[in-house]
């Protein structure tokens, strides 16, 4: 949630400020092309002109972590990989989430048994906020996904959590 | 894993930078382009070593993908394999069944019926088309064209249909497998691919008048990344790559496998510019001519599927393979025209239903090879230019 | 629910410009009965003023109001308020005097209307985008057709947190966003609207705003160089090589106008383009035509748009000179940007194509500018007013966009190429030539008429066809567009 974060008392207000605060990011997410294998071509279907993202105001998607809220895990993750995904999750700025795409990010995949360098599950190095099925998940599935992850978003709150 | 010597007095190799740029001496930078990079097709890691905005030196850097198909071919049988394979180029799975099924059944000995013959020139055909809209699209989007990327997609949604009616997947299919196709056509396939076609074919046209013959792109891509015949071959380079330097050289017609001797088809080969309609900067062995290479042929897979629509017979779509197929000792080596160029599968056997070895021979790890050779005295912005035209793809690269 | 907001839709819309545009006029109107308030004062009591006008108190103004100053001449119209209200229109009419607030006001409403455009032009982007592209576009954030899809950006940006990278230079990493920023609302300050809309007209308007462009330049600079990142570095010495070495071509576009006006005043090279399509100073001759095109093209290198975006070129160089901000930060770039697009388009309609005026001739209109407020505003609609300046500004971003999401980026040395080989000696011969046409060839004479002719034409024919293809497309919009229409297989 960044500097607004667990910062203020409950009262009246915070409400109605969480609403629009809420309302804002979760209307306007960008995503990071983030792209590692099969997952990443139903992606770019979900941004193209049948499933198209945008709609959703998340079609803005920015090459740069510095400027993306969202990374979707979109294939396998390796060994060699897997340093490469914490070092851009690092440079994501608060507030940032996690969408592990397909069924390699979520645990290994087809790749379970005998894949030596695959990290089995991506929420082994970053924190995962929705995990989405598949292998690849349509581009349907992925928007669901999305709302999913909206519908988180809407339930965060700048108040301060009770003891 | 570089030769270059920038210290050398060798002459240039064509379809370098020019000479005004090359002299001028400013501080070595080393850059890294990846692994997460919106240009380079999946997770490629490049370092350039750079001088100013002239390139001297680039190594490719992969295996982030690397994903052990191999180790899983040797502890799965051939029939649970079949769906691995279609993650290693996983914009032509059906291509990657094909080769794989062919290798096992000729090691096997079966025999393919008529129909499943048919069924799966059509599939390799589609989907050829499907990944070149891809490549199409992505290389647009490299130069800095957004628009074309979505066109293909678009019309890569009604390939997927068609490959979803038929066996429910979009992109893995699992569909091609040994003995033939898993699964019969579905009803009105044939009138749906026979509206696809007459839908799709004017549409080529339209994006040559685009994206291919427009200015701007072609004095991005027109002598760029000259990669001569000699040096195509001596690297390995095969499929579009090697087609765009201009040897003919496609498997379908030179060595040919399924039934590609029934259908008449062309090789379209990169030519030197001025004649036929070719722009005159093009130059052949650049990177317009590898792209353009990749147009061509998505008009010459509407041709064949067209004649496949014509010739379709009807019975059988599948052999009558036994539940555990038991591999006879013996290796086979077999290589198809995949996209990207010849994609190879050797299956050594050893009288079990699990094979002792599975190997893939990746056409984008062989024509990777040569981007050290090429991205030599280049500018910058050249080499999401010449590494797109190359089209790769880092599952076949890493496996 | 949905379906009743689309028919009223439009008629929302127009109300909502028309609001817009009265809260921007009531102001003006107002300064113009403060002033009358002081004429008319200072002529009744004969103060020595020395020509100035006299500054009133709270109290003349009541009394103004309420018709109370003895023996005071009452013109027909004068309407008397009873004493509360004049007290109230009293305190709110006499700040309206000073010379400082008037300046705070214009302030405001440039800074007002740049933030507004350029969320309008943030989201119509993505709209144009998607509809080129056979998409929807933003659809969903509040309602209809994702009008809120910029406030909700903005809002998001703010929450976001400030990261300052370790080995950046952070005086100048925060310094770089507020001095591209600034200079792009700032060249808003001279840019007039209309002959009385303009916050100060300068006697060298143009150059001020040709400046502010120039500035710009500095503020991407700092930000490459502050990034500590080699990547924004590259961008950053891109940018600075297109940008300053296209301002040349883009000074030399400029000056052909200029030359052929004589003056660099904003307002009186609009005003002299009030009587009609022929008028406009792009079809008085074959080389302004062809300056203006220069000028275009030269805009979109200086504002770093497609095809000349290498700066930014996401597939090269993942964000360019902004790689590194996050945040509000990097909203004050991408603001600046669609700032200086609407300038750049606002500067070719001024310089070129009749500034605020229609292509109807002032002169039909004359009797409506001094009659009741509603003929005004009507004279303001249909013959001369910054609506029609806004209007072909838009018109002109939207040109802007089109290229962006139709052509490919061109390679620098190709963009220096172009500049210097191409461009630079054109527009110097563009000038040579019109230097020796203004001096030989009278306006007058047949051969400017004739040429004035031809270029009016060339203009009409243009604008025709856009406006016809437009029609033609949007009439054949289903057929055209290809996903949206879909057809399944039998069964499915």
């Amino acid at each position: 949630m960044g500097w607004l974060h667990n910062r203020f008392e409950e009262n009246l207000a915070i409400t109605s400020v969480d609403w629009v605060l809420n309302w804002a990011r979760s209307s306007s997410i960008w995503p990071m092309t983030f792209g590692l294998a099969c997952c990443a071509i139903e992606m770019m279907a979900a941004g193209a002109s049948r499933f198209d993202l945008d709609r959703f105001g998340a079609g803005a998607f920015r090459a740069t972590p510095r400027q993306s809220d969202l990374m979707v895990v979109a294939g396998t993750v390796t060994f060699k990989m897997a340093s490469r995904i914490r070092r851009l999750y690092n440079q994501m700025p608060d507030p940032k989430y996690v969408l592990a795409m397909g069924a390699c990010t979520i645990g290994g995949g087809p790749y379970f048994k005998y894949g030596y360098h695959v990290v089995k599950g991506v929420d082994l190095i970053v924190p995962v906020d929705v995990y989405i099925p598949g292998c690849p998940p349509r581009p349907e599935a992925l928007i669901e996904g999305l709302m999913r992850l909206q519908d988180k978003m809407k339930r965060e709150t700048i108040a301060k959590k009770a003891e | 894993m570089s030769d270059t010597d920038i210290h050398s007095q060798r002459e240039a190799p064509p379809g370098t930078a020019p000479a005004a740029a090359r002299e001028l001496r400013t501080e070595e930078m080393l850059v890294n382009m990846g692994p997460q990079h919106p240009s380079t097709h999946g997770v490629l890691r490049l370092m350039l070593r750079t001088d100013g905005e002239l390139i001297l030196e680039a190594i490719p850097h992969i295996g982030y993908l690397h994903r052990c198909a191999e180790k899983i071919g040797e502890n799965v049988t051939p029939v649970q394999f079949v769906p691995m394979t279609d993650r290693l180029d996983y914009l032509t799975g059906m291509n990657n069944n094909h080769g794989f099924s062919l290798a096992v059944e000729k090691l096997c000995g079966l025999e393919v019926p008529e129909r499943g013959h048919y069924i799966r020139v059509i599939m390799c055909e589609l989907n050829r088309i499907a990944s070149h809209l891809v490549s199409f699209g992505c290389y647009g989007m490299d130069i800095g064209a957004f628009t074309p990327f979505l066109y293909g997609f678009r019309e890569r949604e009604y390939i997927l249909d068609l490959f979803e009616a038929t066996c429910g997947a979009r992109l893995t299919y699992n569909y091609l497998t040994i003995g033939g196709a898993s699964l019969d056509l579905p009803e009105g396939f044939v009138e749906r691919l026979a509206w696809f076609l007459d839908y799709f074919e004017p549409k080529i046209d339209e994006y040559n008048n685009l994206l291919s013959f427009n200015y701007i792109f072609i004095k991005r891509t027109a002598n760029v990344g000259v990669i001569s015949a000699a040096d195509a071959l001596a690297y390995g380079l095969t499929g579009p790559c090697l087609r765009g330097s201009g040897v003919k050289w496609d498997l379908r017609r030179c060595v040919p496998y399924e039934i590609y001797d029934r259908f008449e088809f062309d090789i379209p080969v990169g030519v030197p510019g001025g004649n036929a309609g070719i722009p005159p900067e093009v130059v052949v062995g650049d990177s317009w001519s590898r792209y353009y290479v990749r147009m061509l042929e998505m008009k010459q897979s509407v041709r064949i599927l067209r004649q496949c629509l014509k010739q379709l017979a009807g019975g059988e779509f599948r052999a009558k393979v036994p539940r555990t197929l038991k591999l006879p000792a013996g290796e086979v080596y077999l290589e198809v025209e995949g996209v990207r160029g010849q994609l190879g599968f050797l299956v050594v056997g050893e009288n079990k239903p699990i094979p002792r070895r599975v190997k893939i021979r990746g056409p984008s790890f062989c024509n990777l090879c040569i981007v050290p050779h090429v991205c030599r005295q280049v500018l910058l912005a050249d080499v999401p230019a010449i590494v797109g035209s190359i089209d790769v793809v880092m599952g076949e690269v890493d496996r | 629910m949905g379906s009743i907001l689309r028919k009223v839709a439009l008629p929302i819309f127009l109300i909502g410009v028309a609001a817009i545009m009265g809260i921007a006029w009531a102001p003006a109107l107002l300064c113009g009965t403060v002033d009358s308030m002081r004429d008319d004062l200072g002529t009744w009591y004969k103060w020595d003023l020395r020509g100035e006008r006299p500054t009133l108190t709270v109290g003349n103004i009541r009394q103004y109001l309420e018709g109370s100053i003895e023996g005071q001449f009452a013109p027909a119209a004068h309407v008397r308020f009873g004493h509360s209200t004049a007290v109230a229109f009293a305190y709110v009419l006499w700040p309206l005097q000073f010379r400082i607030t008037r300046d705070v006001l214009a302030v405001v409403g440039v800074v007002g209307f740049v933030s507004l455009f350029a969320m309008f032009a943030i989201w119509w982007e993505r709209k144009v985008a998607a509809r080129m592209q056979s998409r929807l576009g933003p659809m969903r954030v509040g309602g209809w057709h994702g009008w809120a899809q910029s406030l909700a950006d903005g809002l998001k940006l703010l929450q976001k947190e400030d990261i300052f990278i370790e080995g950046a230079d952070r005086p100048l990493f925060r310094m770089a966003a507020y001095v591209a920023f600034v200079p792009a609302l700032g060249l808003f300050i001279a840019l007039p609207f209309s002959a009385a809309w303009i916050a100060r007209d300068l006697d060298v308007g143009l150059i001020f705003i040709f400046a502010m462009f120039g500035v710009g330049v500095l503020g991407v600079l700092i930000a490459g160089w502050a990034s500590n990142n080699k990547w924004s570095m590259f961008g950053a010495m891109r940018e600075a090589c297109q940008m300053i070495s296209y301002e040349i071509p883009l000074g030399f576009a400029l000056l052909v106008p200029i030359m052929t006006v004589g003056t660099l005043r904003l307002t009186t090279i609009g005003d002299l383009q009030s009587g009609g399509f022929q008028t406009w100073l792009a079809f008085r001759n074959p080389f302004l035509l062809a300056a203006a095109l220069l000028f275009f093209i030269a805009a979109l290198a200086s504002c770093k748009r497609a095809p000349f975006d290498l700066p930014e070129a996401e597939s090269e160089l993942v964000a360019g000179f902004h790689t590194e901000y996050s945040g509000f930060r990097w909203a004050l770039f991408f603001f600046a940007e669609y700032a200086e697009m609407f300038a750049a388009g606002a500067l070719a309609a001024i310089l070129f194509f009749g500034a605020w005026h229609s292509p109807l001739p002032a002169a039909w209109g004359e009797s409506w500018r001094h009659g009741p407020l509603w003929q005004q505003a009507l004279h303001g609609v249909v013959f001369s007013g910054p609506l029609w300046l806004i209007g072909k500004g838009i018109f002109f971003v939207y040109v802007q966009m089109w290229l962006r999401w139709t052509l490919p980026r061109i390679r620098l040395d190709q963009v220096m190429y172009a500049c210097v080989q191409v461009m630079l000696p054109l527009a110097m011969l563009v000038l040579l030539a019109n230097t020796f046409w203004e001096w030989l060839v009278p306006s007058r004479s047949v051969l400017g008429m004739a040429a004035n002719a031809v270029c009016t034409a060339v203009g009409a024919v243009a604008v025709l066809a856009i406006i016809g293809i437009s029609i033609y497309g949007f009439v054949n919009r289903r057929r055209l567009v290809g996903t949206l229409v879909v057809k399944h297989l039998p069964g499915a």
